[in-house]
């Protein structure tokens, strides 16, 4: 018998001939009968150009993506079910409450595109601001900080949910609440890194908007990422444009980077959900009307606003003036692209708009 | 010395990229998209394959219409955008692609097919492409 050293001691390995006559005495005789169960044995997916990727693996009986998935155990889709297993509260079995065809891809990407605050943001290229910026600066990232944990929140309070008959999307979903632990972590570090600190938190009323979202994966995923993601995209690249050293430019430009990927998928569930689901776009025409009022409140009242302003004016006298006005500016981008994504997904909005929103396309 | 625009410009940019991975931290990352800039009247498509500019090349309309996303802006800016490359070693802030895209009543990118899902590869992808413009400053450069 094949014996393999380990401590000292000759241990059996795993072969079928384990427990023939040299079995060790006092160690059951494994059973091999799970060797001959497989729903699709023979499969042999070959490294293509970029190697062997997620939605390479979709071939066979393992490609198969059901419309609903009734199991509720953790089984493997493609993997022989086990008869007995008690069923877990995976509440969401329907193909249209979390789908996108991009999410196996978007999960390549972001496991590809991966950076490291620590030593990959250069640090020492931070330098001394005015202090009315570095408050403004200090007070968005602790702002922003609290838009990346919300979505922590919301996508793990489902992800529990998600059937494993879709597991791309979970797959996708995990890589996106490390991006934003990242975020978290890259925004703590430049808030605690140029002799500022933390600013105040939010009063967080699209946050709640977001965390309080109950009626399903897709209602969260209007609201962070129709409505919220799309605003902060918009902060974020005007951040960027605004970065006052190397390591706000790298901040900011991979912050972009990974978000995109999660509006990528934000928009393309959204859609799918639209257009596989009856009755959807109704749901979602009013899901929005709501959502639409928290945003202009928050927009109003959020110490964002006054410290974006700070931030693109170069303190606060020029927040004041230009500053503001890039800021407003900024925001009519949001709205117009908030508009323009509606419209795609099948959800038009130009004519129910709210006005509080409505104002901001006059910049 | 290389004219900008000109597709030998473009092809020098390429082969410094593709020479010196210092030059892919902005990026850092796999990038697989297929895109073309417009410059006065003249159009380049760029194939990125991985951490590579795989081809740069003069397309056909068909694949012109059939790229993820186009970068299209007046040859005043793409002008005052290279120069300011060269004479910065990298995009100063206020010539990123993020930056004029901001700036432009309507921005500079856009998907030929009005496909948001590969518009959006302008976002995901920014920092290579803007790697890629930076890797120009080591392109001796002179201007149509």
């Amino acid at each position: 018998m094949a014996t393999k050293a380990s401590q000292g001691m000759a241990v059996p390995a795993a072969m079928p001939d384990a427990g023939g006559a040299h079995g060790v005495e006092g160690v059951p005789v494994p059973s091999f009968e799970w060797m001959g169960l497989s729903a699709e044995w023979g499969v042999r997916v070959k490294p293509g150009e970029h190697g062997i990727r997620l939605s390479d693996l979709n071939v066979g009986i393992y490609g198969e993506v059901p419309e609903v998935w009734d199991d509720q155990t953790r089984r493997p889709r493609g993997a022989l079910p086990r008869p007995g297993v008690p069923p877990l509260p995976y509440n969401l079995r329907n193909k249209h409450q979390m789908w996108a065809d991009s999410a196996a891809n978007l999960y390549e990407e972001a496991i590809q595109r991966r950076w490291i605050p620590a030593t990959e943001v250069p640090w020492d290229s931070l330098k001394p601001l005015p202090d009315d910026v570095e408050r403004a600066v200090c007070q968005v990232c602790t702002e922003l900080t609290q838009y990346a944990n919300t979505e922590i929140e919301i996508i793990t309070y489902w992800q529990d949910q998600m059937s494993y008959g879709y597991y791309e999307v979970k797959q996708f979903l995990a890589t996106a609440t490390f991006d934003c632990a990242r975020l978290i972590e890259a925004l703590r570090k430049r808030a605690l890194s140029n002799g500022g600190g933390l600013g105040q938190e939010s009063r967080g009323l699209v946050n709640r908007m977001i965390l309080e979202s109950r009626g399903g994966w897709t209602e969260s995923a209007v609201y962070l990422y129709l409505v919220r993601g799309t605003y902060m995209m918009q902060v974020l690249r005007g951040l960027l444009n605004a970065a006052h050293n190397d390591a706000e430019r790298m901040i900011y430009g991979k912050a972009i980077e990974d978000w995109s990927r999660h509006l990528t998928y934000g928009y393309d569930h959204i859609k799918y959900s639209v257009s596989h689901q009856a009755g959807q776009a109704d749901i979602l025409q009013t899901l929005l009307s709501l959502g639409e009022v928290m945003m202009a409140a928050e927009l109003q009242e959020s110490t964002m606003r006054p410290a974006l302003a700070i931030i693109f004016g170069g303190g606060i006298k020029g927040g004041r003036t230009i500053g503001m006005e890039t800021y407003l500016h900024l925001v009519g981008e949001f709205v117009r692209n908030y508009l323009a994504t509606c419209e795609w997904i099948g959800v038009p909005r130009a004519e129910m708009l709210h006005p509080m929103l409505k104002k901001y396309l006059e910049y | 010395m290389a004219v900008f625009p000109s597709l030998d410009w473009f092809q020098k940019v390429r082969d410094v990229y593709n020479s010196d991975g210092s030059l892919h931290k902005g990026g850092g990352g796999a990038c697989h998209t297929t895109a073309a800039f417009k410059v006065d009247g003249q159009s380049y498509l760029i194939v990125f394959e991985g951490l590579k500019c795989a081809d740069i090349r003069t397309p056909t309309e068909g694949e012109l219409n059939d790229a993820d996303f186009v970068i299209e802006m007046p040859f005043d800016l793409w002008k005052a955008m290279v120069a300011n490359v060269q004479s910065h070693g990298k995009a100063d802030l206020q010539y990123t692609l993020n930056s004029i895209d901001l700036q432009q009543e309507e921005g500079i990118a856009y998907s030929p097919a009005d496909d948001q899902y590969r518009q959006d590869l302008f976002y995901r992808y920014n920092q290579n492409f803007q790697d890629f413009f930076d890797a120009s400053a080591r392109v001796e450069t002179t201007f149509a």
